[in-house]
């Protein structure tokens, strides 16, 4: 590993040196209804499709718990409360990320996905909030490739194999 | 598809521009700032702050959200995202890594 003279030295989310106001916002358009895309969001085979690999498994009651993780790979990737849950628009949930010791010691943050109707699409907007000042970057700097695998998954049917999509996914 | 060019058209003419990319660098070094707030990062007035705000929200790469009075302009990074998805990934991902690899050797030497 090479190190960068602290003049060089770039503010990136990858490395976890961007700060942030507790809040990361993304948004994306997506060509399906509503309905599809809550289905995308809360099944578990579908998850994985675009998550890493990550399956996300719960009753989706409001105030129901859930928990994510890969099959066939021993880590708990995170698990939370579904604290507001109104298909096919609004899922609020808490956010305890469980990868790894140094994101586990971030403690809970909230995660609100809102799906607009607009036109024969939808809007998506990702909300990940109540992020501690100095956020490890790993906790909120996957959902850009997060929602564009959701996007190339609805819209396609295919997966995205770019590097680091399914990270987790079996075989 | 054509969702798809119409967007990454706005993406590539909204970064085309040195202050939209300052506006974009002022986000990124703190996300959720207002118009005024951002005003005092780039050397223009007031409306002109706002044409080019208005330009990247259309492009998808600043999105807003209201807290109490105040509007916030967010970077929303899932746009680049996209056009690294399907431009970066597929023709330049192999060069970039070699290049990269050969910077960090030049460098370290």
């Amino acid at each position: 590993m090479t190190t960068t003279p602290a003049s060089q030295t770039v503010v990136s989310f990858a490395d976890g040196t961007a700060p942030v106001s507790g809040t990361a916002v993304f948004e994306i358009y997506i060509k399906t209804s509503p309905e599809k895309l809550w289905a995308a969001i809360t099944d578990p085979e579908q998850r994985a499709k675009y998550n890493f690999g990550v399956q996300v498994h719960s009753d989706w009651a409001p105030g129901s718990s859930y928990r994510s993780g890969a099959p066939g790979v021993d880590i708990d990737i995170a698990a939370g409360e579904n604290l507001v849950v109104e298909p096919p628009r609004l899922l609020v949930q808490s956010f305890n990320a469980l990868w790894s010791e140094d994101v586990k010691a971030q403690g809970t943050t909230r995660v609100t996905w809102e799906i607009e109707p607009v036109g024969d699409s939808c809007r998506l907007t990702v909300v990940h909030d109540q992020l501690p000042e100095t956020a490890n970057a790993e906790l909120y700097g996957g959902w850009p490739m997060i929602l564009s695998g959701l996007k190339t998954l609805l819209e396609t049917g295919e997966l995205l194999t770019t590097p680091g999509s399914l990270m987790y996914a079996e075989g | 598809m054509v969702t798809y060019l119409r967007g990454v058209d706005l993406v590539f003419k909204a970064l085309a521009d040195q202050t939209r990319r300052d506006l974009l660098d002022a986000l990124f070094t703190e996300d959720g700032q207002t118009l005024s707030a951002l005003e005092g990062r780039v050397p223009m007035t007031r409306f002109g702050v706002m044409k080019h705000l208005k330009v990247l929200e259309e492009a998808g790469l600043v999105v807003t959200r209201k807290r109490g009075r105040e509007k916030l302009h967010f970077l929303n990074p899932v746009p680049i995202r996209l056009i690294h998805d399907r431009w970066v990934s597929k023709y330049a991902e192999p060069w970039a890594a070699a290049l990269t690899d050969l910077k960090a050797q030049l460098e370290e030497s």
